[in-house]
């Protein structure tokens, strides 16, 4: 849940999403600003935490990068209980990563919270002579069903810091501070500052 | 077949430097580009090690004299196995007798000097099993021995040439996950861990389908064949492990004895540490956050690779109730800390950095052993089966439950 400080807020952020979509990799880029070919799988989940600047506030991520093996989905409402925003991922060259993805979006919309705020994140968006899921695809899916959606490549870094502070902007605004038009297409990224990390594994 | 471990044949007197590897220490590195900025706090300088296991560490220099007091400890434990060799003869804990008792035999009867020996073992895995003597041991004690000599000789080259080629949604994952297997280990990571790690957990996929491959085995696996240096050893250990030491269906489809596990260990920590319990309740810390990669892993994405390999020790002898004996010794070391913790991610913090930092065994298995006591494996085979029928209502609930699947409790 997202919790409100004098100028300072937390949220709970869940990623879900196939297996190798990616979210180990958009989580620790956006965390450490790395990238690894090999990432290690997720067993259960991993915990990292970043705040971002957003104006005057701050907000305080704390991700649960989960597993993604169709056997860990029955574990998957321990790490989605309570969150803020979520972060559905799918592996644009994986036609059933996509499939995965849909099913993910039904799910927290029977159990989740209706004030979560979901993204729809096509990953690998670097690998674009693999492609298998168009972009047009990703987008009218993620319209139809209130979701935000963007391309990203935890490679490249394309869009990630972007995906994370579209969410911070969308979250439930119980602070001034944050009415005062910050908006992503000014196209900056360099004010997405990461004040403070930490990462477990 | 391939050397991971740089040691010494197990017949001869423990040498000087044997029992572990120090490839590298030697070369113990200053991270100088931390130092570069004087302008800055300096972060404390960090050493570039492998550990017993060959593992790449980069740790304090703390910490780095804690690795090096652990080595000499296994040499000097060597030493110990090696003088039990002596007296009792080459192989002593071969014999089945000596450890019927993990296998449920009653003690009275056993004869004396069997039930020394027993006892003896016991006391002497519970201290550590010498790197070098851990494949002769576990194939032992674990039961893997006898499983292999009920099947035929060349049952694992049959299973390996028979799914040659074949590809099924298991062998799929697997090979999505070869590279993702401790990818910075020297050997795993080489062309010939990589693919031997790749035929036994397809085998395995194949030997035991309804498990088929679940994450995790992988981490599990490679281990295994750190350990076990043989293929073909590594692979019956896998199968005891899954078959026999570890509680029933902890891999299978939805995980449901996973599911299982975690109840009981809660029940575990709000009896062994009820006031721990409660804080981390009304911080609304789900302690299975932590301990699902725990008791999936075996603790070998958490733990040192020396500290992992003592637990499984304790593992193959006495079974699986040590896991839960190791999470509570976990969560009783950093008590104090955890209770004045007054959020989630600070639980979690504290939790990453008392089991990645857990460099000394026997810190954590001395507290594992005289502060949590140890625990019967009936009274956890019992808490499961009180536990199951929640977990099977919940994942009905959740329509996770397949009517293919097996949830007849067993004897474990
Ligand atoms: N080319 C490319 N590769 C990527 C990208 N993101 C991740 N990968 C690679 O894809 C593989 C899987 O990535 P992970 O981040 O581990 O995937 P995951 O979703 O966390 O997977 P699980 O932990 O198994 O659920 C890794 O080897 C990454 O290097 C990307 O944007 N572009
Ligand atoms: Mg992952």
């Amino acid at each position: 849940m997202a919790t409100t400080g004098a100028n300072h807020m937390q949220a709970k952020l869940v990623l879900l999403g196939d297996m190798g979509a990616g979210k180990s990799s958009l989580a620790l880029r956006f965390v450490k600003g790395q990238f690894f070919d090999y990432q290690e799988s997720t067993i259960g989940a991993a915990f990292l935490t970043q705040t971002l600047a957003v104006n005057e506030t701050t907000v305080k991520f704390e991700i649960w990068d989960t597993a993604g093996q169709e056997r860990y989905h029955s574990l998957a409402p321990m790490y989605y209980r309570g969150a803020a925003a979520a972060i559905i991922v799918y592996d644009i060259t994986n036609s059933d990563s996509f499939g995965r993805a849909k099913k993910w979006v039904q799910e927290l919309q029977r159990q989740g919270n209706p004030n979560l705020v979901m993204a729809l994140a096509g990953n690998k968006a670097d690998l674009s002579s693999k492609r298998k899921i168009e972009a047009e695809e990703g987008q009218s899916y993620a319209e139809e069903n209130g979701l935000f959606f963007m391309e990203t490549s935890a490679k490249t870094s394309q869009n990630v810091n972007e995906l994370f502070y579209e969410i911070a902007r969308k979250l439930p605004k119980a602070q001034p501070a944050q009415a005062s038009g910050m908006s992503l297409t000014d196209g900056s990224t360099s004010r997405l500052g990461p004040a403070k990390s930490t990462c477990c594994a | 077949m391939y050397s991971a471990l740089n040691t010494e044949p197990p017949v001869e007197p423990p040498p000087t430097t044997a029992w572990g590897v120090e490839r590298g220490e030697m070369q113990d590195r200053i991270d100088t580009k931390r130092n570069v900025r004087s302008s800055r706090p300096r972060k404390p300088t960090k050493v570039k090690m492998q550990d017993v296991y060959s593992f790449n560490l980069e740790v304090s220099r703390e910490e780095a004299s804690i690795i090096h007091q652990v080595k000499e400890r296994v040499k000097e434990q060597g030493r110990v196995w090696w003088a039990m060799e002596a007296k009792n003869g080459a192989g002593w804990y071969l014999q089945p007798e000596i450890f019927a008792q993990a296998e449920g035999y009653f003690v009275s009867s056993l004869s004396l000097v069997t039930m020394t020996s027993t006892l003896q073992l016991k006391k002497l895995i519970r201290s550590g099993i010498p790197p070098l003597l851990r494949p002769r041991v576990w194939s032992a004690v674990s039961g893997a021995n006898k499983r292999r000599s009920s099947a035929p000789e060349s049952y694992y080259s049959d299973l390996l040439a028979a799914v040659e080629g074949r590809e099924t949604p298991a062998t799929r994952q697997i090979d999505h996950d070869l590279g993702r297997t401790f990818p910075t280990h020297p050997w795993i990571d080489s062309a010939d861990g990589r693919a031997a790690l790749r035929r036994i957990l397809v085998a395995y996929s194949f030997r035991d389908s309804r498990v088929g491959y679940c994450q995790g085995m992988n981490f599990v696996a490679a281990m295994l064949l750190l350990v076990m240096k043989k293929e073909e050893d590594a692979f019956w250990m896998l199968a005891v492990l899954v078959e026999n030491v570890l509680f029933d269906d902890c891999y299978s489809e939805n995980l449901y004895g996973c599911h299982v596990e975690q109840r009981v260990f809660k029940d575990l920590l709000r009896k062994k540490l009820p006031r721990l319990a409660v804080r981390l309740e009304e911080i609304e810390f789900d302690v299975s956050l932590v301990t699902t990669e725990w008791f999936l892993c075996l603790f070998a994405k958490s733990l040192p690779s020396e500290t992992t390999m003592r637990v499984w020790d304790v593992l193959f002898n006495e079974g699986a109730s040590i896991l839960f004996i190791v999470a509570l010794a976990i969560f009783k070391m950093r008590e104090e800390e955890l209770f004045a913790a007054k959020h989630v991610g600070e639980v979690m913090k504290i939790l990453h950095d008392a089991t990645h930092g857990a460099y000394d065994p026997d810190e954590l298995l001395k507290v594992a052993f005289e502060k949590v006591g140890v625990m019967s494996l009936q009274s956890i085979v019992k808490q499961r089966k009180k536990e199951q029928p929640a977990v099977i209502a919940e994942l009905e609930r959740r329509g996770q439950l397949n009517p293919s699947d097996s949830v007849q409790s067993s004897s474990r």
